[in-house]
């Protein structure tokens, strides 16, 4: 094992065009065990930022057998506070060691004081922010000595002072900073209907050169009034709206590697490993269609 | 201020707060008729998912109190402690303080030295790796030198005592399906938290290794940590301890006297 630990370390294995899963603590025995065939497995760093023990080990072994994705959660590049150094080279240290073949984070803030939200809230989308957020991405950039992704957030509200619509936003933001996007299809499904947004219009900026990797969720419905909100809450199998809004994204995109994220009411191990081979379905029958079409 | 400096502000004054947001705030909002639902999701998330990240510290708190009292107890630590680290890894550090302070469980008075069993359990997970102290490395040193050594306890080992039997309301609230019921009767407990290797191992020892292993967590002497735990518990006997706990990943490293 140690042997493969340091081949890995001079370069990073790259995450194939291929489905993965958001890697959990309760499979990690499993995973071990029976080494499934699948593509690749993402983490959240921040949960790997303990001084020792068993998360790193297991990491460790697994990143072994996988490529892997880092998708952190906490730099808050919308913040108007400055980024934190101390998390930033927690990152890096982490980036350096497990050399994931993408790294991600999300358009949002989490901290207006000093304090931490620990949940991701929507920006103002304005000249100042998107200037700022081209600005943290940078510096993110700059320290990890790579290219980063960010996705496309879910939110429940809208600030009647944002004046740029978020995918021209966020297009712009990936552009000026040259990172690369990360579309989450669910988060496209949960904004337009939350916001009566169009969905064509949504992804009529987001080309296929921009995008580097794709996330899959389930969404919860919640009830307000005669409305409906739709709770991105990682909690249940990805619905049959979002797959079909997946194939869309995928004919017009091409191969991008595709993540099933549950962060809640986590299924077994083969009930998650089910999905991921769904999604691969997709993405293999795209293929077939390029295959057919280049002919 | 900027705007945008202004309306984060703004927002997290009003996810902290249990009142309603400010009509300043609220105004900010794009208004389809619902914008304090819309708001109220995020107030809410912010509390369930920091009081999930609580829940899956303390466990046996959990247990001992109810779901609904960890609740409501959760929501108002987080209020009161919002996460400080974007790591949630340690979020949760000044609960047992946070369960000392609260009126309503002073009925409970053991309920804050359990509490420090589970967080020191959390920190243990999460220490740095260490190898253990290995017999090479005590052979080095001539043997009527070892009483003037300095024997260092690993860095997971955590110390917890209390007037109160905390180690066997831990050990039978660690499955849910427990319904022992422990008599405070037994009195006062000591308790070790360390991770030799990958697993965190809780223990049981007595006053006197307590004190023996805190004093030597300080950085006395043997000789000095013998002394102290012989004053508070004189049925100790450091050559038992040392032949049982030397090299089971208790200890670390041994010095020299400077």
């Amino acid at each position: 094992m140690n042997e493969a630990i340091t081949s890995l370390r001079s370069a990073p294995a790259r995450v194939p065009s291929r489905a993965g899963a958001g890697l959990k603590a309760v499979h990690y025995q499993t995973i071990i065990d029976e080494q499934p065939d699948i593509g690749w497995f993402e983490i959240h760093p921040e949960n790997y930022m303990g001084k020792g023990g068993a998360p790193l080990r297991y990491l460790e072994r697994i990143r072994s057998d996988y490529p892997i994705s880092m998708h952190s959660v906490g730099t808050s590049l919308g913040s108007h506070l400055p980024l934190d150094r101390t998390h930033l080279n927690e990152l890096k240290q982490l980036v350096d060691r497990f050399q994931p073949g993408l790294v991600s984070e999300h358009l949002s803030w989490s901290h207006g004081y000093e304090w931490y939200t620990n949940d991701l809230i929507p920006l103002l989308y304005t000249k100042e922010s998107l200037n700022l957020v081209v600005e943290h991405i940078e510096q993110v950039q700059e320290t990890l000595q790579r290219k980063i992704l960010i996705e496309n957030p879910s939110s429940y509200l809208q600030f009647k002072q944002s004046d740029i619509p978020e995918q021209e936003f966020l297009a712009e933001a990936v552009k000026r900073s040259g990172a690369g996007l990360l579309l989450d299809v669910n988060n496209v499904y949960v904004s337009c209907k939350n916001h009566n947004w169009d969905i064509e219009e949504y992804l009529s900026p987001i080309t296929r050169e921009m995008v580097g990797e794709i996330h899959l969720a389930g969404h919860a419905i919640q009830s307000l009034g005669d409305q409906e909100l739709l709770i991105d809450d990682h909690g249940s199998p990805v619905c049959t709206a979002v797959w079909e809004l997946y194939r869309h994204c995928i004919d017009r995109l091409g191969e991008v590697p595709t993540l099933i994220e549950r962060d809640s009411n986590i299924p077994s191990f083969a009930e998650l490993q089910k999905e991921v081979q769904f999604a691969e379905h997709y993405l293999r029958a795209n293929q077939e269609v390029d295959r057919v079409t280049t002919r | 201020m900027s705007p945008l400096a202004e309306l984060q502000q703004a927002f997290c004054d009003a996810l902290i707060s249990p009142k309603a947001p400010s009509e300043s705030l609220l105004k900010e909002l794009v208004d389809d008729g619902l914008a304090l639902q819309r708001f109220n999701v995020y107030r809410n998330n912010f509390i369930v998912l920091n009081g999930d990240a609580l829940a899956d510290m303390y466990p046996v708190i959990k247990r001992l109190i109810g779901e609904e009292a960890f609740r409501v107890l959760a929501s108002a630590y987080v209020r009161q402690h919002p996460p400080q680290e974007r790591a949630l890894l340690l979020y949760g550090d000044q609960f047992p303080g946070f369960l000392e302070s609260i009126p309503e469980l002073s009925e409970l008075p053991y309920l804050a030295d359990v509490a420090r069993i589970e967080y020191a359990w959390t920190e243990s997970y999460h220490t740095q790796d260490q190898d253990n102290l290995s017999e090479k490395q005590v052979s080095e040193i001539a043997t009527d030198k070892l009483g003037e050594c300095q024997l260092l306890p690993h860095p997971s080992l955590h110390c917890i005592s209390s007037a109160f039997p905390i180690y066997a309301i831990w050990q039978t609230n660690q499955s849910d399906d427990s319904t022992e019921s422990i008599s405070l009767d037994q009195g006062e407990s000591h308790v070790i938290v360390l991770r030799p290797a990958i697993d965190v191992e809780v223990r049981e020892v007595s006053r006197g290794a307590y004190h023996f292993l805190k004093q030597l967590q300080s950085g006395n002497s043997i000789d000095q940590a013998y002394e102290t735990a012989n004053e508070l518990d004189d049925t100790f006997d450091p050559g038992r301890f040392l032949t049982k706990h030397l090299f089971d990943g208790t200890f670390y490293q041994i010095t020299p006297s400077s």
